[in-house]
């Protein structure tokens, strides 16, 4: 009898603390684990970090509130990141990583259109949605993937109300060069630009190419110079960019209208340049005078600027918003959910319109963001300057590049 | 614009040979290949540009600051690390040198980041019976001119330099004499470096730099020594300015992005014809 007392007591007590051990473990909840490549070495590193920071941004913001609440519980975001330091190749080596041997809930897509579209084709192969902050040429969503959601609206939409724009505020402009980085989203955005300018009038001068690493544009420079533009279309990163727009004063090129393409919208281009950025203009997928309201983060864009502004001191660009806001939209959907189950979220994410800080996004069938805000900038001593949309608007056009 | 063109090809040649110097000088006397030269044309960019930012003083004080700094800097790893294996077959040497290239590499992205970073100054450009020339190329021009020819003067007319000449001559010859061959050893590696450090002042007049362009300027420099001679130093000078005449002509003949792959060609195309190079001659300078 009082063996059997000891028995059911013993077992009873080995059940208790079973339960109560698993109850510990549940209230300690295991993260929610997003896989991010990130290319914070080689070619890309500048953008690579700004893309960290912009997950950073979300991330803490998000777990300072106590975390994504997942059903019941609350479970805070976890980053997982690698260096693949700007070389594709490795970025598929450590997206393969993540997700077998980290087995992380979903994933972040590498920086830019190229290494995007390569590592997307696992993410599909593993079933882990993944959000692409940094893709906006189509050709990257365009294998049917019910995996990959980007953030970033299609080149195209950028590309005419860019022509229209320009075409409307200075008539005279007729001719155009188009100078194009060749890599993906650079040559396909220039692309883009080329063929909807040509349609809409635009005389084509001069198209050309250029390879990452180029040390010298003098001779297509001279080439253009000899061709008159009046518009002149540079794509490709801020390095090239830098050199392209010295190179264009050092041949006494005074141009109307110069615009630079990813890479121009990021301050360290006229850092670097000085009173030679000066009425250079470019474009923007967000820029920090939006009006944009949030009520699951930040508040609004500009909430999110000043905290980010606070915290590494430096204005953000759309860069660094999209990755906060595709980080964003994981939780919403998560939270949405109940659940991390792929097939849940990737559902929600699907379907669901987001009023983000960011702006409204709404993944299209091809899984791109289908909600275009173009944003035209313009740089007018050192500061930027929105000159499109009307809602945003905080100048004027200035017409003349000179060479100082 | 033929002229132009020329003009364009001989200004980015001019880069090119302040670059190449350095390199063909420690091969051609050390016979190492020195892949940290890259990294050290980076470093003598960032000296210059840090020193010019910050201490208000001019690029050009900064440059030369940057290549005394650097000077030391490469004789000492010369004397401390690469002197171990100068002896050892080249295999050996280009491994150290390309294992302490990637620390430095990295030390470097750690410490200025990739951002790039550029002199704020323009020296705009001057214009020449309708040829624009950019004085801050123009200025590379001379550098790489006098670089040359500092470093010709001083082989030929100075105790060190035939010292330099009589260790790359003969090595036990050298030593037999009485001539201290680490010693030589190391002022050549040093002086190597200090030319890489003055092309990294004039890089920093002309493009925005990072860390990651050391790349780009260590492949440049081995194509410009094996079309001009490795070893040889007048050969630099033409191999840099060939180079830049090539990828001139070689854009505006097939499109720019044809520029880099015109001179690889050109490269293969002198290893199997002309393996000397096109001044070098076989063995010495």
């Amino acid at each position: 009898m009082a063996r059997k007392l000891a028995k059911f007591a013993s077992r009873a007590l080995a059940g208790g603390l079973l339960v109560l051990g698993s109850t510990a473990l549940v209230l300690a909840a295991d993260p929610i684990r997003i896989g991010a490549p990130l290319s914070l070495t080689g070619s890309l590193a500048d953008e690579g970090s700004k893309e960290q920071q912009g997950l950073d941004m979300c991330i803490d913001a998000i777990n300072a509130k106590g975390g994504v609440k997942v059903g019941k519980e609350q479970r805070k975001l976890e980053a997982v990141k690698y260096d693949y330091q700007s070389e594709t190749s490795r970025a598929v080596q450590l997206v393969q990583r993540l997700v077998t041997v980290d087995k992380v809930d979903f994933l972040f897509a590498p920086y830019g259109s190229g290494d995007t579209k390569a590592t997307a084709v696992l993410a599909e192969r593993y079933n882990v949605p993944m959000v692409a902050t940094s893709a906006a040429t189509e050709s990257v969503y365009d294998q049917k993937q019910k995996n990959l959601f980007g953030i970033l609206f299609p080149n195209r939409a950028m590309a005419e109300v860019e022509v229209k724009f320009y075409k409307a505020k200075v008539p005279q402009a007729k001719k155009m060069a188009v100078l194009a980085l060749n890599s993906l989203f650079p040559k396909a955005f220039a692309a883009s630009v080329r063929d909807t300018a040509a349609k809409d009038g635009f005389e084509i001068v001069f198209d050309g190419l250029y390879s990452p690493g180029t040390m010298d544009f003098a001779n297509v420079l001279t080439q253009i110079k000899a061709a008159n533009a009046d518009w002149v279309y540079a794509t490709g990163y801020i390095q090239d960019l830098i050199l392209i727009r010295r190179q264009m004063a050092n041949f006494g090129m005074n141009i109307p209208i110069v615009t630079m393409t990813a890479g121009a919208a990021y301050p360290e281009f006229a850092q670097n340049l000085g009173a030679l950025a000066d009425n250079v203009t470019t474009n923007a997928w967000w820029h920090p005078s939006a009006t944009y309201k949030d009520s699951y983060i930040y508040g609004g864009a500009q909430e999110y600027t000043q905290a980010f502004q606070k915290k590494y001191n430096k204005i953000p660009t759309y860069l660094e918003a999209a990755a906060t806001s595709g980080c964003e939209v994981l939780a919403l959907s998560i939270e949405q959910a109940g659940t991390v189950e792929a097939e849940a979220v990737r559902k929600i994410l699907a379907s669901r319109r987001f009023e983000t800080f960011y702006g409204p996004i709404k993944f299209g069938p091809s899984g791109q963001n289908e909600i275009n805000s173009p944003m035209i900038l313009q740089i007018q001593k050192g500061k930027y300057v929105v000159l499109e949309p009307q809602s945003s608007k905080t100048g004027e056009l200035a017409v003349g590049v000179r060479a100082q | 614009m033929l002229a132009q063109y020329i003009a364009n090809g001989l200004l980015i040649g001019s880069l090119y040979a302040c670059l190449a110097v350095g390199f063909s000088l420690i091969y051609g006397v050390l016979s190492i290949i020195n892949v940290m030269h890259g990294t050290f044309v980076v470093l003598g960019a960032y000296i210059t540009i840090y020193c010019s930012q910050y201490l208000g003083i001019s690029p050009l004080i900064a440059a030369l600051i940057g290549c005394a700094i650097m000077f030391v800097f490469g004789y000492l790893t010369q004397r401390f690390l690469i002197n171990e294996v100068v002896a050892a077959p080249i295999f050996i040497s280009f491994t150290l040198t390309f294992g302490f290239d990637l620390l430095l590499n990295n030390a470097m992205i750690h410490a200025f980041t990739a951002t790039p970073r550029s002199l704020l100054l323009d020296y705009g450009s001057i214009t020449v019976a309708g040829i624009s020339l950019s004085v801050a190329r123009l200025g590379a021009m001379v550098l790489a001119l006098v670089l040359t020819g500092v470093l010709y003067w001083l082989l030929r007319h100075s105790q060190m330099g035939r010292a330099i000449i009589a260790v790359r001559m003969d090595r036990h010859a050298a030593t037999l004499l009485g001539i201290r061959v680490p010693q030589v050893y190391a002022i050549t590696f040093g002086i190597g470096t200090l030319m890489a450090a003055a092309a990294g002042g004039a890089m920093a007049l002309v493009f925005p730099i990072t860390p990651l362009l050391s790349g780009t300027f260590l492949g440049k420099s081995f194509v410009i020594c094996v079309l001009g001679g490795l070893g040889s130093v007048p050969g630099a000078l033409v191999g840099g300015f060939a180079l830049g005449l090539l990828e001139s002509f070689g854009a505006v003949a097939f499109g720019a992005q044809w520029s880099a792959t015109v001179g690889f060609a050109l490269m293969i195309v002198v290893l199997v014809l002309r393996p000397s190079g096109l001044v070098g001659r076989k063995g010495f300078e």
